[in-house]
């Protein structure tokens, strides 16, 4: 959606996380989209049972233009004391998706990923096949476009004025054709035609 | 249709005929913020139960990615408005790391984080013990739980200059040292601490009302934690040890002596006696953080193109001045790269996943929010419990909708 007053902000020239991996202790890895699901099961199979977080970023001029980012963290599914839990591993899954294309969606895998997917959903227009609801979950369910995404404008976009009736009403305004040439009566009809649709 | 209605839930339209749907909420009382609950009962059983949330939606993390980076922590702060300054922490390390200062940071300016950190989770914790209290028709409680949560606020507004969100985390460091006269205080909050913790005990953890409304309560199975990523104590209330300060310590814990408290019941009771040990926590690790304060020391990083250069300087140096006004007017540039940092935040772990492509704003900030995952949970937990219940289980949880909606 255009916008007269707030542009969108610039894209990334470079795509970050390949310029300098591994600024935290998360092992890092790259896949396919045709090969993500088979990777996040194998992970899942090896111990990794908390889907920490699943996000989005979007690198406007880069193909693919999105990366869908799972955080996965190693953890026993079973009352253990601290020693045990003790240092449990991350693995961070970064993958590369274009504009329009579907990803398969890990909600039966783990099930923190329905809102999250939801979300990824909401904000940046990701389809997850496979999902059973995907609804939008931070916005409005009938807006329009994707706001995370980076030529979605700052502020939103732009909308027409709504008209203000109330001064047009009051005594001390002298009746006659106000300078903005539109009467208290076409004012009125205005606001009436804007309520009804 | 003009009204704001969002569609239901697709396994709560297939339902079956003999039970009705029932939206509590977003403006119900108990649910500590705008969160809306569509149920479907079968008479006073909660069948499914679908929270809706989004109604506060703000869009910080956009915000985020218009301003720099250290104006972006100003926003970043509000999301969790119990516990503000665990956000602002975590989002100044991840930015450190990305900066590649993070071993370069003074160490007073550790010590005072973990200070701060662990009495805004006492604060937090206040907030959450007085309101579960409300729910379960225990008034008095939340009078002694913000009389507590008034001192630590008096000390972070000393402290920051500002009761609820005092930015005094910085990158880099902190705003400033601890203002003269702080440490007293801070004693006598010490001193205060164990008495007023024996009164909520008292008042709470022996009460037959109040176990008979919380135990057995909202069960939440370990397996169903993890497959639902709750972190924090509703984790730990469910029997699982996993506590981030432990596990990838950041500031120096792994020199504090804590324990991580765990109960294997799973239920709200649980995580009730989890919390109120690790108030204890974190009060002996403020202990352990006030014994250190005692020698003085830089509290803001040496390096005038991340931190302000100090005032006396900038009258005395034009270095100095040029770099103030390039830092102010301008910000710092970040390495281009992506990090993902957590901290144990009063309600779990709380991450950011930080995108840099070498500019002075964000390319992107994804928090991780303990609250959002901790709250799905309500899906798991809520199914075959009263209606009346539910208000407990949500308690149990502690979620705080500035962070769940961002």
């Amino acid at each position: 959606m255009p916008s007269t007053q707030n542009p969108p902000i610039a894209g990334a020239a470079v795509d970050p996380p390949s310029v300098r991996p591994a600024l935290d202790d998360a092992a890092i890895e790259r896949v396919a989209p045709a090969e993500l699901r088979a990777r996040l099961e194998a992970l899942k199979s090896d111990g990794y049972a908390m889907l920490l977080d699943l996000g989005a970023v979007d690198y406007l001029s880069r193909k693919p233009r999105f990366d869908v980012v799972y955080h996965l963290l190693k953890l026993a599914p079973k009352p253990a004391p601290v020693a045990e839990v003790g240092r449990p591993a991350r693995v961070r899954v970064l993958c590369g998706i274009d504009e329009g294309d579907r990803l398969p969606s890990v909600m039966d895998l783990w099930k923190s990923a329905d809102w999250a997917e939801r979300e990824v959903f909401d904000l940046f227009g990701i389809v997850f096949e496979g999902h059973i609801d995907l609804r939008r979950i931070q916005m409005p369910h009938d807006w329009v476009g994707y706001p995370l995404r980076k030529d979605y404008p700052m502020r939103g976009p732009a909308r027409e004025r709504s008209p203000r009736p109330a001064f047009a009403g009051k005594s001390n305004v002298v009746a006659g054709t106000p300078p903005s040439g539109r009467t208290f009566e076409a004012l009125q009809e205005e606001v009436k035609r804007a309520r009804e649709s | 249709m003009s009204v704001y209605a969002k569609p239901l839930s697709a396994d709560i339209v297939s339902r079956t005929d003999n039970t009705m749907v029932l939206s509590m909420g977003p403006q119900h009382p108990s649910t500590h913020g705008v969160l809306q609950i569509v149920l479907e009962i079968d008479s006073e059983n909660v069948v499914k139960a679908d929270p809706e949330i989004g109604y506060l939606h703000t869009g910080i993390e956009k915000t985020a990615e218009g301003l720099f980076w250290t104006q972006a922590q100003t926003a970043i702060e509000r999301m969790d408005y119990l516990a503000p300054e665990s956000n602002s922490l975590c989002y100044a390390l991840a930015v450190e790391r990305l900066l590649g200062i993070t071993d370069r940071i003074p160490p007073r300016a550790q010590v005072v984080r973990v200070l701060i950190a662990e009495l805004t989770r006492i604060a937090s914790h206040c907030v959450w013990l007085g309101t579960h209290g409300i729910d379960l028709g225990a008034i008095s409680v939340f009078f002694y739980c913000f009389d507590l949560r008034e001192n630590i606020l008096d000390f972070q507004e000393a402290a920051g200059g500002a009761r609820m969100h005092p930015n005094y985390v910085r990158i880099g460091g902190l705003n400033g040292d601890l203002p003269d006269g702080s440490l007293p205080r801070l004693d006598a909050l010490i001193a205060k601490f164990p008495g007023r913790m024996r009164e909520l005990r008292g008042l709470l953890q022996a009460n037959p009302i109040f176990q008979d409304r919380t135990i057995d309560v909202g069960y939440l199975s370990p397996d169903d934690a993890i497959q639902y990523g709750v972190t924090g104590p509703s984790l730990r209330g469910s029997g699982v040890a996993y506590d981030v300060r432990r596990a990838y310590p950041y500031c120096g814990y792994e020199t504090y002596d804590f324990d991580v408290p765990t109960r294997v019941e799973g239920d709200a009771y649980a995580r009730f006696l989890v919390r109120l040990d690790e108030m204890e926590q974190s009060m002996r690790i403020v202990e352990q953080a006030r014994r250190r304060l005692d020698t003085p020391g830089p509290v803001m990083i040496d390096d005038t193109k991340v931190a302000l250069p100090p005032k006396e300087t900038i009258a005395l140096s034009m270095e100095a001045l040029i770099h103030h006004f390039k830092v102010i007017s301008e910000g710092f540039r970040v390495p281009p790269g992506d990090v993902y940092q957590s901290v144990e935040g009063p309600r779990g772990e709380l991450g950011y996943y930080i995108v840099s492509n070498g500019d002075n704003r964000p390319y992107r900030v994804r928090t991780r929010p303990p609250s959002l995952y901790n709250l799905q949970a309500l899906k798991c937990i809520a199914p075959g419990n009263l209606i009346a219940d539910l208000v407990v289980m949500i308690g149990s949880l502690d979620p705080v909708f500035g962070e769940v909606d961002r």
